[in-house]
C-alpha cells in the first residue's frame, strides 16, 4: 500500500472561483501570558507575574513534544523571525489572501489548554476572558475575514456561560470554543454553556487543546497512556468518537434543538462505522434512553459537523472520496490548521470530489453552522 | 410445546390449538402447527394473539422474549411507561414489537412480526394459517 501523492497543486481558474471558509486557523499570542496581562485585573496579573507563569507552562511534556521540535511550521515565521500565526496581518497576507479564504476561524490553543487542565478553575476564568479580549482588541479589527471562537472556562460552566453572554454579540465571534475535559459532552454539566450558545446563535467548537491524553483532568483516548507524539496524535479521534456518542445518547439535541457542534482536527473517517453502530444499538436498546427519539444518524446529520484536516491519505485517493460519498458530504467543513505542520490547503484538498460536494465542504456547510454576521 | 393436527370439519386453514385455559394470560405458549412454531398469548382484555416464533430481524425465537411494556420517547431525564403486557422484546437483539399490530415500535420503517388471526370459540383457541 502506498500513500497518496500530496504535492501542492497549482491553483486552477476553477479553484480561484471557489469560496472558502477555513474552520481552523491558530493564532499564537506572542509572549504568552504576559501579552494578556493588560486584559485582566491587576490582582491577577501580579499573581501570574509572581508565580512566573508563562507560555512555557503550556508546552507539551517531553514525550509528546513534536519530534521535529514544534507544531508551528518553521516556514510560517514572518520576515522578522516571529513565530507563525502571531501577527494577524501576516496571517492575512500569507494565508488568507493567497488561499482566497473568505472567512478564517481563529482558535487559540494557548487559552484552550490553560482552561482545560493547566490552570486552576479561578485562573482559567480570568485567562479565558483575558485571551478573548486580547483577540477582540488586537486581532479582529485587522481584517473582517477573521472570525473568532471565543474560549470558555470549562471548569466552571456557569462562568463559561457568563463569558458567552459578555462578548457573544461581537460580530466577529462565530463560535464558542469549548476546551474538553474528562466530562463527556452529553453530561448536563455543560447545559449552561449550551443554553448560552444557543441564545447567541453560536455553535460549540471543539478542538484538541493540547491537554488531551496528557494531563489528568483532560479528556483521555481509550485504553491507556500513549507513549509518543505519534501515538497520541493518531488516537485523539477517539475523544471525538466518545463525545459524539455522548451528545446523542444523553439527548442533548432534544434538550437544545438549536445546538450545533463542530469537531475540529479530530478526524472523520471513523464517523461512518460509529453511526452504523449507534443506529443499530439505538434500535435495539432505545428504551434505555427514550429521550433519543430518532436515529442517531439523524441527530449527527442535523447538528454536528467535522473539519477535514488532517485529511487521511489512502493510496488510492478515490477511496477517500467514496467514503465521503457514503457518509454524506453534508458532515464536513474545510480546515487548514494554519500555521501548523500537518496542514491541508484549499487548493489541493479533496480534489477527488465532484465540484458540488467540494464547494459544500470548502464553504457551504460551514456557512450554515458558524455565525457569520 | 404441543403439536396440532388439522381440524377436518373446519375450513382448510383453521386450526384448533388448544383449550383456553391451557394458555396463560400474559405469557406465550408455543405450539407446533403445519411445521411452524407459533406463539399464542392471551391478553388480560380477553384477546388472543398468535405470532410466528421467528424474529424478522435475525430469526430468533422471538416469543421467548420479554412480554411487558415500554418506555416511550420522552423528554431528557423523564421516564414514562406504557403498553404494559403488549410489548414483546426479542431475547436476542432487543427489538421491541407491538403485540397488537406486530410492528416494531417507534421506527419510521418498522419490521413486523408475522402474525396470524386468532380467536376463542367454544372454549378453544383457533388460529388461521
Amino acid at each position: 500500500m502506498t500513500m497518496a501523492d500530496t504535492k501542492v497543486a497549482d491553483k486552477s481558474d476553477a479553484d480561484a472561483a471557489l469560496k472558502v471558509i477555513d474552520c481552523d486557523v491558530h493564532p499564537t499570542v506572542r509572549g504568552g501570558l504576559s501579552a494578556v496581562y493588560p486584559y485582566m485585573p491587576k490582582a491577577w496579573s501580579r499573581r501570574f507575574e509572581q508565580k512566573k507563569a508563562s507560555v512555557q507552562s503550556v508546552a507539551l511534556t517531553t514525550k509528546y513534544q513534536h519530534p521535529n521540535g514544534a507544531v508551528v511550521r518553521e516556514d510560517a515565521r514572518d520576515e522578522n523571525g516571529n513565530v507563525g500565526g502571531s501577527d494577524p496581518r501576516v496571517v492575512v497576507s500569507e494565508h488568507i489572501k493567497p488561499c482566497n479564504i473568505d472567512f478564517a476561524l481563529l482558535n487559540c490553543l494557548q487559552a484552550a489548554s490553560l482552561c482545560a487542565a493547566l490552570a486552576t478553575t479561578d485562573e482559567s476564568i480570568i485567562l479565558a476572558s483575558a485571551f478573548n479580549d486580547f483577540f477582540l482588541e488586537e486581532w479582529l479589527p485587522a481584517d473582517r475575514r477573521l472570525r473568532y471562537a471565543l474560549t470558555v472556562a470549562s471548569l466552571d460552566p456557569q462562568a463559561g456561560a457568563a463569558e458567552i453572554r459578555r462578548i457573544g454579540r461581537h460580530p466577529q465571534v462565530a463560535a464558542v470554543g469549548l476546551p474538553l475535559i474528562n466530562v463527556l459532552m452529553g453530561n448536563r454539566y455543560w447545559w449552561p454553556i449550551y443554553e448560552a450558545a444557543c441564545d447567541f446563535g453560536l455553535p460549540i467548537y471543539v478542538h484538541p487543546s493540547g491537554a488531551d491524553s496528557i494531563y489528568q483532568g483532560g479528556p483521555m483516548a481509550c485504553g491507556g497512556i500513549p507513549d509518543s507524539y505519534f501515538e497520541r496524535y493518531v488516537t485523539l479521534c477517539q475523544i471525538a468518537e466518545s463525545n459524539v456518542n455522548s451528545l446523542v445518547c444523553c439527548g442533548t439535541f432534544e434538550k437544545f434543538p438549536g445546538l450545533k457542534v463542530m469537531f475540529a482536527e479530530l478526524g472523520f473517517t471513523w464517523l461512518l462505522p460509529l453511526l452504523w453502530r449507534m443506529d443499530r444499538t439505538w434500535r435495539q436498546l432505545r428504551h434505555e434512553t427514550p429521550w433519543v427519539k430518532k436515529s442517531p444518524i439523524d441527530y449527527v446529520h442535523d447538528h454536528i459537523r467535522f473539519t477535514t484536516q488532517p485529511l487521511d491519505e489512502p493510496g488510492n485517493p478515490r477511496h477517500l472520496g467514496q467514503l465521503i460519498e457514503m457518509m454524506g458530504a453534508d458532515h464536513l467543513c474545510f480546515s487548514s490548521d494554519y500555521p501548523h505542520w500537518d496542514n491541508d490547503m484549499p487548493s489541493q484538498a479533496l480534489q477527488m470530489l465532484n465540484p458540488g460536494d467540494r464547494q459544500k465542504i470548502l464553504y457551504g456547510n460551514a456557512e450554515k453552522i458558524l455565525r457569520l454576521d | 410445546m404441543s403439536s396440532i393436527t388439522k381440524e377436518k370439519s373446519q375450513p382448510a386453514q383453521r386450526f384448533d390449538v388448544g383449550k383456553v385455559e391451557d394458555f396463560p394470560v400474559g405469557k406465550f405458549r408455543i405450539v407446533q402447527c403445519e411445521g411452524r412454531q407459533i406463539g399464542i398469548i392471551r391478553m388480560d382484555d380477553g384477546d388472543v394473539h398468535a405470532v410466528l416464533n421467528r424474529c424478522p430481524h435475525k430469526g430468533a425465537p422471538v416469543c421467548k422474549g420479554i412480554v411487558g411494556g415500554t418506555w416511550p420517547p420522552s423528554a431528557v431525564g423523564e421516564l414514562g411507561f406504557e403498553r404494559d403486557g403488549y410489548v414483546l422484546t426479542c431475547p436476542w437483539h432487543g427489538f421491541e414489537f407491538d403485540l397488537s399490530t406486530g410492528a416494531e415500535l417507534f421506527q419510521e420503517r418498522p419490521m413486523r412480526l408475522r402474525k396470524y388471526r386468532a380467536t376463542i370459540e367454544g372454549g378453544s383457541v383457533f388460529i388461521l394459517l
